[in-house]
């Protein structure tokens, strides 16, 4: 259908695929063919096959960014999510004032990452003086900054999509469960739970790829200190860019091997998830 | 019994409010900790961050004309405006017709498109980062002006993923009816199909304005050298060797967060339905 | 004038299918017709070809005199009626109706004054200013007919558009829509799988099955002459029964033998070259049987069969009759038809029988 649509391609299609190009398809690419070459700028590269992929796995900095992450990722995500479906429990019985409450929790989250380190960079640091230390004196310190910054972050947008889900049973169902003679524990495990599934799904995806890809708090609160300790991916690949002359090509190699376990990571959750689903 | 029952449930109410209105004093108490210590003199941030400012630690607006100085916050304020209201206005007005030609004009180059849009939302920013920003120098689109270009194409995959899963639910018999009513392509769309999109315009927005205000490494990379956006001013405040002027920073902190704050109580209910939407749909 | 002419018409998609073969018709200047056919059959596809929303694969379509192929919709004096509605959400049902106008840049005085008075022919007055999602089925209905008629375009096309109301609207349309054609100088062209509607409305009906042509046909020449099987079984309800069967002739006389019993037939010259022991079907529409003894030809024997089921529907029962291999449908009076199991005789009307040749399955009489 539509033959006189086809014609407009150049009103309605070709500006965005152009910004698309330039911004996206052309990068892509000519990142993954950098990365298989030595370079400083994109017109002196030079190819050496694998090299740069070796480098980046014999480099300590990015073995030592990648744990960390993932470390981070795992604590964040579980905290995260258990702690947004108890507020969206909470915010979901027939109570007064909930908006009220909803907007508050979720607030935070219209905060960007440069502006929440400094806040917390601020509070962290304040606890820690009591006992005379800062957070750059210890990498757990900083760890469970992130974490809590994260959490203060996320935890109402999370909270958001599991209102949505919980609100989006249908009734009949909880009461069927009552009358049955079911317990609160007993709803919340058989029907609550598997009836929110997909807002599962959506949120364990967006803290993964949210917490995996975390940058500019990571920049902000800790900038990796101590020493390297704190450096999380993102900000690895970064450094190994811009501070870091003539490695610029392992940076691209870094930069692919990210994108790769983020593509995977990701696709395995959904997939994962998307199984324990039920249609209601 | 039946009082017994009403007690409990009463009971439980109670501590439920409770447990609320505590964590609600945990999620605001940042930004009030925020806001009063940047009345106090830079000292005092340090020393006792949790004390109110009292005669002796309060500092008045010294803070704030320091990192005004310091930062020019007021031309990052612009700059931000600019780049956000710019890059959102191009992104909704031309994702949404992307999405409704790729989604009415079926062919394998079309199909493509989409593929190649949904993928490009799981590709980080590290990925392209430093090949992009070469590419943007290289095209001069280091400027506020350019760089709405590159939020364009960046940002296009979400956009043009949720227009697409919307354009499909709307009949295409409306757009027939359109099309016998004497309008071409270009008016079926202004006048028929984007009032109808309205609601996904609204999330785009929404989900779009949220990411480019706060995003800090593109602009950086992009634009940092000549223009400062909010957070770039921000982490400017930090010197070479990571000593920061907390008074200035505290400051500048509160001046972020107002316009946020303001936005955030205007649009809230938009904001809200915006994000279920939009994870929804992603 | 808008006379349509259909020259050998084809939709063929790109992987091959026909959807619309070879098709050829000519539509009189205010004429009334119906498009009827089981689903998929073309008939909605032939219309969208004629509103220009659909490509013309082959052939050439006019519209009065002039050829109009490559022609776009909204310079083809047309105005559509969809299934859907099609009414445009965000805007109120004035907006809804003028829409079309403001596009032809009409003066505004004047879109006011057809809008109100297309809103007074559809008694839609009251509801100018609301938007479509706070309309029942049936006013949103009279606002997609009011969209249309505000234009006062010299073709109308109908894409089904009473096939999502309930039984009692679809009545109520029905009539509204004829008296609309009547008041209206304009050619209605209407797609519908009701046959009802199609018999009820109709100047002449085409039907249409696999993208071929049938017949085309005034509603009674369609339901007293069928040119085959398909048209037969599908105009007229409930169906006409067919009854296998061979023929014979005997004494001059044609006959259809079935079983043991033998059916004759009347003096029609169109059995004069056929041979004997030809395969044939009967056929025979439920209230084409006799089953009131009185009014049996004394000549032939009655027929003898037993009632299954007996469904009152008032002044009259629907009879499902177990006759040999076959189950007959029968329409009789509600006062003498027997109760189910019992024994029913019957005869058939014989100037009314319908006899198709079993392997063409075309009509012989």
């Amino acid at each position: 259908m539509r033959k006189d649509l086809k014609k407009y391609f150049p009103v309605f299609a070709l500006p965005t695929l152009a910004a698309f190009c330039i911004a996206f398809v052309f990068p892509f690419l000519a990142g993954i063919v950098l990365s298989f070459t030595k370079f400083t700028t994109v017109t002196n590269a030079e190819w050496v096959g694998l090299e740069n992929y070796i480098k980046a796995f014999s480099n300590e900095d990015f073995l030592n960014a990648l744990w960390f992450t993932v470390k981070f990722t795992v604590v964040s995500v579980v905290t995260i999510n258990v702690f947004a479906f108890a507020l969206a429990l909470l915010l979901t019985r027939s109570i007064k004032g909930t908006n009220l409450f909803r907007t508050v929790f979720f607030m935070p989250n219209l905060i960007g990452g440069i502006v929440l380190g400094y806040i917390w960079l601020l509070l962290i640091n304040g606890v820690l003086q009591f006992f005379g230390v800062t957070i750059t004196f210890d990498a757990s310190y900083g760890f469970w900054g992130l974490v809590v910054l994260t959490n203060w972050q996320l935890i109402g947008y999370m909270m958001i999509i599991y209102i949505a889900g919980i609100q989006n049973i249908p009734s009949d169902l909880i009461d069927a469960a009552k009358v049955d003679g079911a317990s609160f524990w007993g709803i919340l495990r058989h029907v609550i739970i598997p009836m929110v599934m997909p807002s599962v799904t959506i949120c364990l995806f967006l803290t993964i790829t949210n917490s995996f890809k975390l940058f500019d708090a990571n920049l902000a609160l800790t900038d990796g200190a101590p020493g390297r300790e704190t450096t999380m991916l993102a900000l690895d690949i970064y450094k190994t860019f811009y501070a870091r002359t003539g490695w610029q090509g392992v940076g691209q190699a870094k930069a692919v091997v990210f994108f790769i376990l983020l593509a995977v990571i990701a696709l395995l959750q959904l997939v994962i998830t998307r199984r324990k689903e039920v249609e209601a | 019994m039946k009082s017994k029952a009403k007690r409990k449930s009463a009971l439980s109410h109670a501590l439920v409010y409770i447990v609320l209105i505590l964590l609600s004093a945990v999620f605001l108490a940042p930004i009030f900790i925020v806001f009063y210590n940047s009345f106090k003199s830079r000292l005092f941030i340090t020393s006792e961050p949790f004390a109110l400012p009292d005669s002796e630690t309060f500092a008045g607006l010294e803070n704030y004309t320091e990192g005004l100085s310091k930062t020019s916050f007021f031309s990052a304020f612009g700059t931000s405006l600019l780049i956000t209201v710019l890059s959102v206005a191009a992104i909704v007005l031309l994702t949404s017709m992307t999405a409704w030609y790729i989604t009415r004009v079926k062919n394998r180059f079309t199909k493509l498109l989409y593929y190649a849009f949904v993928f490009s939302m799981i590709v980080p920013f590290q990925m392209v980062m430093f090949t992009m920003v070469k590419t943007a120098n290289t095209l001069r689109l280091d400027n506020p002006l350019g760089i709405t270009l590159i939020y364009l194409g960046f940002g296009a995959g979400l956009s043009v993923f949720m227009f697409s899963g919307f354009v499909k639910s709307i009949p295409v018999e409306i757009e027939e009816a359109a099309m016998i009513d004497g309008c071409g392509p270009v008016r079926t769309f202004f006048l028929v199909v984007l009032p109808i999109m309205k609601p996904t315009a609204i999330t785009v927005a929404i989900l779009n304005t949220m990411w480019i205000w706060n995003d800090y490494l593109l602009p950086y990379l992009v634009i940092g050298t000549d223009y400062k956006t909010i957070p770039i001013a921000i982490q400017y405040l930090r010197g070479g060797y990571g000593s920061i002027d907390m008074g200035a920073m505290m400051a500048m902190l509160v001046l972020a967060i107002i316009p946020i704050v303001i936005f955030y109580l205007f649009c809230q209910k938009y904001i809200i339905k915006g994000v279920v939407a939009g994870a929804v749909k992603g | 004038m808008a006379s349509i002419t259909l020259k050998n018409i084809f939709k063929i998609y790109p992987d091959g299918f026909t959807a619309v073969n070879d098709v050829s018709l000519e539509i009189r200047d205010r004429e009334f017709v119906v498009l009827v056919g089981p689903s998929g059959c073309g008939k909605s596809t032939t219309l969208r070809m004629i509103a220009g929303l659909e490509e013309i694969s082959r052939g050439e379509l006019y519209i009065g005199e002039r050829l109009v192929n490559n022609v776009a919709p909204k310079d083809r004096d047309i105005a559509m009626v969809f299934q859907s509605y099609a009414l445009y959400p965000d805007k109120t049902v004035y907006k809804n109706i003028a829409f079309g106008l403001e596009r032809r840049k009409t003066p505004k005085k004047e879109i006011e004054r057809r809008v109100s008075e297309a809103a007074k022919i559809l008694d839609i007055e009251h509801l100018l200013q609301r938007k479509p999602r706070a309309l029942s089925g049936g006013q949103r209905q009279r606002v997609a007919l009011g969209r249309a008629i505000v234009r006062s375009p010299s073709v109308f096309l109908f894409d089904e558009p009473l096939s999502n109301l309930d039984a009692k609207l679809r009545t109520a349309m029905r009539a509204e829509i004829s008296r609309l054609h009547k008041n209206l100088d304009a050619t209605f062209i209407y797609v519908t799988h009701d046959q009802t509607e199609a018999m009820t409305m109709a100047d002449r009906i085409v039907v249409l099955r696999d993208g071929v042509v049938q017949q085309i046909a005034t509603p009674q020449e369609l339901y007293e002459k069928p040119c085959n099987m398909f048209v037969a079984g599908f105009i007229g309800s409930p169906q006409m029964n067919f009854i296998e069967g061979k023929l014979k002739k005997k004494n001059g006389a044609f006959f259809v033998s079935v079983g043991q019993d033998l059916i004759p037939l009347p003096e029609k010259e169109s059995l004069g070259g056929l041979s004997d022991g030809l395969d044939v079907k009967l056929g025979v529409r439920p209230e084409n049987v006799i089953t009131e003894t009185a009014r049996f030809e004394k000549e032939s024997s009655p027929l003898c069969g037993r009632v299954d089921i007996r469904e009152l529907m008032g002044s009259e029962v629907y009879l499902y009759v177990d006759y040999g291999k076959t189950k007959l449908t029968v329409r009789a009076p509600a006062n003498i038809a027997p109760k189910s199991e019992e024994t029913l005789s019957f005869q058939f009307e014989k100037e009314k029988l319908h006899l198709f040749d079993a392997q063409s399955e075309k009509a012989i009489m």
